[in-house]
């Protein structure tokens, strides 16, 4: 029974950190109109400058603050330069250039830090494991609950509660028309772009330590947040977090029934959850 | 009986250029090898215009029947030892049954979400081979794949070993589905698929049941692609793991993008270029995907009907400018 608990909670943890990567790629969705296939190397670049900054200084909070905030700064020049460039465009193009900005990424990524992969220790304050009774559970693990959860709630506060959430929100209805009342519209549209992929940087660093860095890893959890947004649906918070604790708890808990078959049937669900409600457990036509 | 038009015509100028291109290739190429895999590559890449050129449709699936062409096809003569056109037939049949399948969910959405679908069934595939290690290979991928002589009802006609035989075998099989897929473009169903692309809901108010049509321009593409995996196979004599990775979905349709999409010949174009261009780079600089990644970019923003559609309007332009220099030799080549 605790083993169950216990791949419960990695489940709600890796869900979590899904919940993370998919909002941001819902958010930027539902303002700009396009899906970011970069997300993922975002991501991957999170847990490489994680990798870096714990290596040059020692510590792993530095890491937690800065990498996302970098990773959100390059996504907003991306944005500036690139991304701006391609909005008249069809929706296509969108998906090319950002797959092409992937690619770049992934590539720099293994001419900077190599084709094999890296580990990040768990900070020290965070190591060992806490007992309740005689359950034990991995300290680090529950930390990213924690955090992600209140990560969470700031950001439902963000969206909801604040002048900056109401525009984002009204732009997803209607970017003309917002922009038509007096919003710098082209402003809006960077932050968000660099909010979203600062939060797919954000679980890049948190997942750093529980994963470990790879190269490779970008398609995968691209392929991961799509999942997702297709078992939740594509433009809404709720979506995202249901759509990736499901996920996350698939996937933890077929790891203890059939290891192999873990990765195969998150997409046996998604599968699933197309046949039998093809927008999503909280889609709209 | 009218004449047959150009459009329809197999022995249209566009043919002719393929033809052309098959035969020159081996000849100025440094090996017949390199020539062999840009011929197959050019083949997915068809497999994949029919689909997002025509259709529409920008499918990340193309791995899948690649690869899973390459796997039954290696298969079907390792176990069961099928001759060469057995497993050719066998990889089609795979090819665009794995199509029927990814395809059919796949279209139960539109626009992004079928992007993503596609995506994340290539991802699916990818475990689906990774998890089936005995008969795949997993990581190592399925070593020892023949490929067996050219043979007809037990006479041999041919022995494929030497890389030319081969070259010359995959070059009458290019040119056979070029024509294939230009009969299928100029075709009522070709012409209803371009129509679905320029206006998905004006099509089915006009009465067509655009699901099915989407789903037979998979089912087409599947078949294509898994050829091609198969002669990819055959060539290599090794069928690895990152045949249905992610990266040759990305790979087959760059190629198919760069190329230039709604043009057969584009994507001839493309497969030899980035093919010629790993070729050459990869050697010397192991992060050439850098570059591929920049050209993606620069041929979206700069060059959006691909590298085919720079050549043709460049022709226009040099046309346009011997009328202008010449005027009467302008307009006799214009009374033509």
């Amino acid at each position: 029974m605790s083993l169950y608990l216990f791949q419960a909670l990695n489940g709600i943890g890796l869900g979590m950190i899904y919940f993370l990567i998919s909002v941001g790629l819902t958010i930027i969705f539902g303002l700009l109109n396009f899906v970011n296939f970069a997300h993922g190397a975002y991501y991957l670049l999170g847990s490489y400058l994680c990798f870096t900054l714990v290596s040059l200084t020692g510590s792993f909070w530095l890491a937690l603050v800065i990498a996302p905030v970098v990773v959100a700064m390059l996504a907003w020049v991306t944005e500036k330069t690139l991304i701006r460039r391609a909005y008249h465009l069809p929706h296509t193009f969108h998906i090319l250039i950002t797959l092409g900005i992937a690619l770049i990424i992934q590539e720099l990524s293994i001419a900077i830090w190599g084709p094999i992969g890296k580990t990040v220790a768990v900070p020290d304050a965070l190591s060992g494991v806490i007992s309740i009774g005689d359950f034990f559970y991995p300290k680090y693990r529950l930390f990213v609950i924690l955090f992600t959860a209140v990560i969470a709630l700031a950001l439902w506060l963000l969206l909801e509660r604040t002048r900056f959430g109401a525009l984002v929100r009204a732009g997803s209805e209607d970017a003309q028309t917002v922009s038509l009342l007096g919003t710098h519209i082209h402003k809006l549209f960077a932050l968000t772009f660099a909010l979203g992929v600062g939060l797919a940087g954000l679980a890049g660093v948190l997942a750093a330590p529980i994963r470990g860095v790879h190269p490779f890893i970008g398609p995968e959890v691209l392929g991961l947040a799509f999942v997702v947004v297709v078992i939740g649906g594509m433009g809404s918070f709720s979506g995202a977090l249901v759509g990736g604790l499901v996920v996350g708890l698939v996937q933890s808990l077929m790891t203890t029934l059939w290891p192999q078959g873990a990765s195969l049937m998150i997409y046996g669900a998604m599968a699933v959850v197309i046949l039998l409600r093809p927008y999503g457990l909280f889609g709209r036509a | 009986m009218t004449k047959p038009n150009a459009q329809t015509s197999i022995f249209s100028g566009v043919t002719l250029a393929a033809l052309a291109a098959v035969i020159l290739m081996p000849l100025v190429l440094p090996s017949a090898t390199l020539a062999t895999e840009i011929l197959i590559f050019a083949m997915a890449a068809l497999g994949c215009n029919l689909l997002l050129g025509y259709t529409g449709l920008l499918s990340f699936g193309q791995g899948i029947f690649f690869g899973g062409g390459a796997y039954i096809a290696s298969l079907s003569m390792i176990h069961l030892d099928f001759g060469l056109f057995g497993a050719l037939v066998a990889a089609m049949i795979a090819g665009s049954l794995l199509a029927t399948l990814v395809g059919a969910l796949a279209i139960r959405r539109t626009g992004i979400y079928f992007v993503m679908l596609t995506l994340a069934f290539s991802q699916m595939a990818y475990f689906l081979a990774y998890t089936l290690s005995d008969w795949t290979g997993g990581d190592n991928g399925l070593l020892d794949v023949p490929r067996p002589a050219l043979s007809l009802f037990g006479f041999e006609l041919a022995d494929l070993t030497s890389s030319y035989a081969f070259y010359a075998f995959v070059g009458v099989l290019f040119l056979a589905i070029f024509v294939f897929a230009r009969r299928v473009i100029h075709s009522p169903f070709g012409t209803t698929l371009v129509a679905i692309r320029e206006n998905e809901g004006r099509a089915s108010a006009v009465g067509f049941s655009t699901n099915h049509f989407k789903l037979l321009a998979f089912v087409i593409s599947g078949g294509i692609t898994g050829i091609a995996g198969a002669l990819y196979a055959m060539l290599l004599n090794f069928a690895p793991l990152s045949n249905i990775e992610l990266l040759m979905s990305e790979n087959i349709l760059i190629m198919t993008i760069i190329g230039g999409t709604g043009s057969l010949l584009g994507s001839l174009l493309g497969a030899g270029t980035i093919v010629l261009l790993g070729d050459l780079l990869s050697s010397i600089w192991p992060r050439w995907m850098i570059i591929l990644g920049v050209a993606l970019i620069a041929v979206v923003l700069f060059m959006p009907s691909g590298l085919w559609g720079g050549v043709e309007s460049q022709c226009k332009r040099w046309k346009e400018r011997r009328c202008t220099a010449g005027k009467t030799s302008g307009k006799a080549q214009e009374a033509k």
